[in-house]
């Protein structure tokens, strides 16, 4: 990339260099996308199947198909960092009517782990996990809940975790596994402090 | 009846925790079709596929798998209610099962646990075989309707993750199925098709807590096409959906200043009705969207 | 084993030299093999009395060290070490007989596509490989004998599967260069597709004002055969010797010829028509894609070639209203049978064509479920002037002038998700941009919009036609359709797609959707090419010998392949592989005779037991019993041979020579495998 040092940063900014060249592909990145994903999403042409069906596109920038794009080209930075990444609602119709028979929805959730392995992260997917490590439910139990369970004739509470806590520690192992708990633990409070 | 074929019935968690109705509901009238559902101690979140399939996938597989595994530990095919788990659980089983790799990878996690999938069970959405001719099937649904759910219509939303993606799914048509209209038709209520009826509730792939709006435009443009084919309530398959539209009403009036009160239902809760379950039998004061007219309409 | 020999020579062989010529090809061998190793290898080979290597051994100078050598070094056999067989073996074969050799007393070591090429990263592995590869054919080639091909006479006709354009121009090349013709069809009319058109690409002549004088020329030809309503039955023989079944299928109509024959003085079907008001029956009309009834005595449209009426049996009720109406003529038999007509020709030409994919298993597009979903051909039919509607284009939902549509190209085409088909369809893009202008020409302010992902204008003035008809208005929208929706009550469609060089999802709300659907080969194409041994591409389209070199030929001997069946062809493109075809299939008959490769099984009389078990497995009945000299032998006729080698391997006694392909040849190419050279 040209770097302008024009004394106002505003007109750098502005006139920033805008070619696509080389060096911003990392073929690595294709690679790992694929691997994760299953799929050979170097085989995408670009018909815009995917972003004409999906529900995400009309209501906002996100385009799937610059996302498979971007995963051609190993445009790893451009795909990472884009908050649009994180748009996508997994419906997997993309998927089921990519005439390349690729995978999308799966190409997505690939740079979605890649970015997470550089932090990047909306909070809300790590609060999932840290209240799974809590109680073992994602959406635990509450005491209105209870209370209604027991009129329809139910234990108080489910017999999963909620029921057999003893089971928590099995899965707080596999999610200690892969360090799960303490990453999200020091993002969510880099984030929120 | 006796019961002839005989589950574990793994729960999720918004079922259980939120809409408790459908778990009820769906043990007593799958009792009376002939599916005995017992209770798999210990199961967790399945995890949720899109938060933890976005996170990391080996996470993802190595939560589900212990899941699975508890099925197994048991000698029971697994039943579920929920389109999400379906992806988790469905998925992943049938990922492991075939995919050594995988399971090699998955199973050393497990091992911490002293856990191993062997890959032995199968795993099923109630809805699948409440259809299955060989299991339960619409005829004896119908036999077993009490109180046929007259005079209204009925908009099916059939949620992502049960058919798609269609290659590793085996229920059919992604793109017009009718077998869920089937189900409801059975129980004499009348369906209605709407525009866009494939597209996604918008709470998936973790939208719904990453971008709110965005998630609630999604559902409130499926609410107009159901309201605008007459729809008096929405059918689904899935908690998840279930809370995207019932709970997704609230917030679309907080956040858009559009109401709807559509009552939303879990399919088991309607085969709860119409066999003749009480309307408290099925907690459905626990829904956000009040169910009270709907249910005058129809008892 | 009993220990085979050779029924071909009586004399003691000559002790064998060998000579071997290894070939650089450029740099495709020379640049993963090191030829000097391989070379000095050679050398050290028994047998072999000379080695040379060279450049281009195929160029003029390659050729010219080949038969010096034989000349020189007195040389029994050649060995070259090159490329396939399939490119340069009758070129090898040539030099060693121009040196004073038997030509088969040569062989070939593939040392480019089964080595250098797939080996180029391992050179080392590579040499290696030449190496063993030479040493097996210097161990054939010094056991190899003369053999000298047969000549067999060719029947002087020919016969052309399928008569839609590509097949009657075909027929029509053969008969007016004087060779008698079957044309062969299973439909009641010629025409095939093309017929059903209503204008062509980028000329926009009428297709039905251009093809009809071809049809009648083929209808009046004296040296055509036609027969409609035929489908090929079963097939023997080889080339120059084909004999073939028709079934001739029961049409419950006489022609005059027929009448004629059954003694029905001025009698016979002659098209007036009067059998069809009177019939009670309605169907739909396959050739208007059900889009208009026929009844169960009918014919496709008023210029159908032959002008003859026919029972559709799965829906008369034979009530016997047509005989009444025929009246005199009698041409009308409801108790006719179908017909096994035997002909002998000398070579063939497959013209079997292609047909629409079934579009509906794409169920996003709704084709099928939405009423104003319709295939191109469906257009073709509709806006036709001698169509179902008069050339109006309408809706089928409400009979409606449509003045929004859109055409979905690539419907099916370019598609690996194992619904549809992966190759291009070739053609659509080309008639898409025709439909758009037919309806800008025939419907005041309709907009046209086409979705596509790549425009394949690659024809004579075919780009300049997409300049003309973006010129005339039509839109163009860079994007493959995802889906299409219905509105239940105007039954208009919404087009969902990506505009992807605006970057925008669009919803497009039309009148009618025109689906370019993928085509495939016909369903009978494949019965067809199994009776006459021809291969096909995992796609079902037909096997042409060589890509590039021999476009009309197949693996066959004598039997050819014209027009769509091989590959998506438009209407230019068929015509001339069909002139193609009958140039190619002509040459054996105006020869007259044709060489037999001479590969073909021998019987070792004194072996053979007369046991007959070779006779049933031969695949081509080429193998019989017989009496001689007072004893049971087997017997090869040897044109029906192919020297598969069944019988050979299989006799228990040992009895069946291979010609080329004898035991002690290939034993002794295991053993120079197997013990790396040492005897």
């Amino acid at each position: 990339m040209v770097t302008k040092n024009y004394p106002d940063p505003k007109l750098n900014e502005k006139l920033r260099d805008r070619y696509y060249r080389r060096d911003q592909s990392n073929p690595e990145f294709t690679k790992e996308t694929e691997k994760l994903a299953g799929s050979m999403a170097h085989m995408c042409y670009q018909c815009g199947t995917c972003t004409g069906g999906c529900p995400s596109a009309p209501r906002s920038t996100y385009r799937i198909r610059e996302f498979m794009r971007r995963g051609v080209l190993g445009l790893e930075e451009e795909a990472l960092t884009d908050p649009d990444l994180w748009l996508c609602t997994t419906c997997y119709s993309c998927t089921d009517r990519c005439p390349r028979d690729l995978a999308p929805t799966d190409v997505i959730m690939a740079m979605r782990n890649l970015a997470f392995r550089r932090d990047i992260i909306p909070v809300n997917f790590l609060k999932t996990v840290t209240a799974i490590y809590a109680s073992g439910h994602g959406v635990p139990n509450n005491d209105v809940n209870r209370a209604a369970r027991e009129k329809l004739g139910l234990t108080r509470d489910p017999p999963t975790t909620h029921m057999y806590p003893e089971y928590i520690k099995g899965i707080r192992k596999i999610l200690d596994h892969y360090n799960l708990k303490e990453n999200a633990d020091r993002i969510i409070k880099e984030r929120e402090g | 009846m006796t019961a002839e074929h005989k589950y574990a019935f793994y729960l999720g968690c918004i079922a259980p925790n939120r809409y408790p109705g459908s778990e009820a509901a769906s043990i007593r009238t799958s009792k009376k079709l002939g599916i005995d559902l017992v209770p798999l101690e210990g199961a967790s979140c399945c995890p949720a596929p899109g938060a933890f399939g976005s996170i990391d996938l080996n996470v993802w597989y190595a939560m589900a798998a212990r899941n699975i595994v508890l099925a197994e530990q048991k000698g029971l095919d697994i039943a579920l209610i929920c389109n999400g788990c379906y992806k988790s659980i469905y998925e992943v089983n049938h990922k492991l099962k075939h995919n050594k790799e995988l399971r090699e990878g998955v199973n050393e996690v497990l091992k911490e646990i002293d856990m191993e999938f062997k890959g032995t069970i199968d795993v099923w959405h109630l809805g699948e075989l409440l259809y299955d001719p060989e299991i339960v099937g619409v005829e004896k649904i119908r036999e077993s309707i009490k109180v046929p759910l007259k005079g209204v219509k009925i908009a099916v939303h059939y949620g992502c993750h049960l058919l798609k993606p269609k290659k590793e799914r085996h229920l059919g048509s992604t793109e017009n199925p009718m077998w869920v209209e089937e189900l409801v038709e059975a129980l004499g209520a009348e369906t209605v098709q709407y525009r866009n009826k494939m597209q996604c509730c918008g709470a998936g792939g973790g939208v719904r807590g990453y971008d709110l709006t965005h998630a609630l435009d999604i559902t409130n443009e499926k609410l107009t096409n159901m309201v605008e084919a007459g729809a008096d309530a929405v059918v689904d398959l899935c908690p998840f959906c279930q809370l995207q539209f019932d709970r997704g009403q609230i917030e679309i009036e907080e956040k858009f200043g559009i109401k709807y009160d559509m009552p939303v239902f879990h399919y088991a809760e309607l085969l709860g009705l119409a066999q003749g379950m009480n309307p408290s039998e099925l907690a459905l004061d626990l829904h956000a969207i009040n169910t009270e007219p709907f249910l005058k309409k129809v008892l | 084993m009993a220990e085979a020999v050779s029924p071909t020579t009586s004399e003691k062989p000559k002790a064998p030299r060998i000579g071997v010529f290894v070939c650089h090809c450029g740099t495709n061998i020379a640049g993963s093999i090191d030829i000097d190793a391989v070379k000095e290898y050679v050398k050290t080979l028994p047998n072999v009395e000379h080695v040379n290597d060279y450049k281009y051994q195929c160029s003029m100078p390659g050729q010219s060290n080949i038969q010096e050598a034989i000349r020189e070094k007195d040389l029994t056999g050649v060995v070259v070490a090159a490329c396939s067989p399939r490119l340069h073996e009758p070129t090898f074969r040539a030099a060693t007989k121009d040196g004073g050799l038997n030509p088969f007393r040569f062989e070939m070591a593939n040392i480019r596509e089964q080595n250098s090429w797939v080996h180029m990263h391992d050179p080392a592995g590579a040499t290696e490989k030449a190496k063993d590869a030479i040493r097996i054919a210097v161990a054939k080639a010094s056991l190899l004998e003369d053999l000298y091909p047969k000549s067999v006479p060719v029947e002087h006709a020919a016969m052309v599967v399928g008569a839609g354009v590509a097949g009657m121009q075909a027929a029509l090349d053969l008969a007016n260069s004087g060779i008698k013709t079957y044309l062969i069809e299973k439909a009641p009319s010629i025409g095939g597709r093309m017929s059903q058109l209503d204008k062509t690409f980028p000329t926009l002549d009428c297709s039905q004002c251009i093809l009809t004088p071809k049809m009648v020329d083929v209808g009046r030809a004296e040296n055509i055969v036609l027969m409609v309503n035929s489908e090929v039955e079963e097939v023997e023989g080889y080339i120059g010797n084909f004999d073939v079944t028709i079934r001739r299928k029961a049409t419950g109509v006489l022609s005059p010829a027929e009448a004629e024959a059954k003694g029905i003085v001025g009698g016979g079907c002659t098209g007036c028509g009067d059998c069809d008001p009177i019939c009670p029956v309605t169907k739909p009309n396959e050739f208007e894609m059900g889009m208009a009834p026929r009844k169960a005595i009918y014919i496709y449209h008023p210029q159908v070639v032959p002008l003859l009426y026919t029972i559709d049996w799965d829906s008369c009720v034979k009530c016997g209203l047509c005989v009444e109406a025929c009246g005199d003529k009698k041409a009308i038999d409801l108790e006719m049978q179908d017909e096994l007509v035997k002909v002998k020709v000398g070579t063939v030409i497959l013209a079997t064509g292609f047909e629409v994919f079934p579009i509906e298993t794409k169920e996003e597009w709704g084709y099928k479920r939405y009423d104003n979903v319709i295939t191109s051909l469906e257009f073709e039919r509709l806006i036709c002037a001698s169509g179902p509607t008069g050339g109006h284009l309408v809706r089928p939902s409400d009979g409606e002038t449509p003045m929004r549509v859109a055409f979905v190209l690539c419907a099916g085409s370019r598609d690996s998700t194992g619904v549809g088909k992966p190759y291009c369809s070739r053609f659509c893009c080309m008639y898409s941009l025709k439909h758009a202008h037919q309806i800008i020409e025939k419907i005041p302010g309709v907009m046209p919009y086409i979705f596509y992902m790549d425009i394949r204008s690659f024809g004579k003035a075919y780009e300049e036609f997409y300049y003309r008809i973006q010129d005339e208005g039509a839109k163009f929208i860079r994007g493959r359709v995802s889906n299409i929706q219905e509105d239940p009550v105007t039954k208009n469609l919404r087009v969902y797609a990506e505009d992807t060089l605006l970057g925008r999802p669009m919803e497009l709300e039309v009148d009618m959707v025109v689906l370019a659907a993928a085509v495939q080969p016909t369903e009978l194409t494949n019965k067809t090419r199994k009776l006459f041994g021809v291969s096909c591409s995992t796609d079902g389209w037909l096997l042409e010998a060589h890509p590039k070199l021999n476009p009309c030929g197949t693996t066959t001997a004598g039997v050819f392949v014209a027009g769509a069946c091989q590959s998506p062809k438009d209407i230019p493109d068929s015509v001339a592989s069909a002139e193609g075809a009958a140039s190619a299939a002509s040459i054996p008959i105006h020869r007259g005779e044709v060489e037999l490769e001479p590969y073909y099984a021998m019987c070792v009389e004194e072996k053979c037991a007369g046991c007959g078990l070779c006779v049933n497995l031969c695949p081509y009945s080429a193998l019989a019993l017989i009496e001689k000299d007072g004893k049971t032998v087997m017997q090869v006729t040897e044109a029906k041979c192919k020297g598969c080698g069944t019988c050979g391997g299989f006799c228990p006694g040992g009895a069946i020579w291979m010609n080329h392909f004898a035991t002690p040849q290939i034993v002794a190419q295991i053993d120079a495998f197997l013990l790396g050279g040492e005897q």
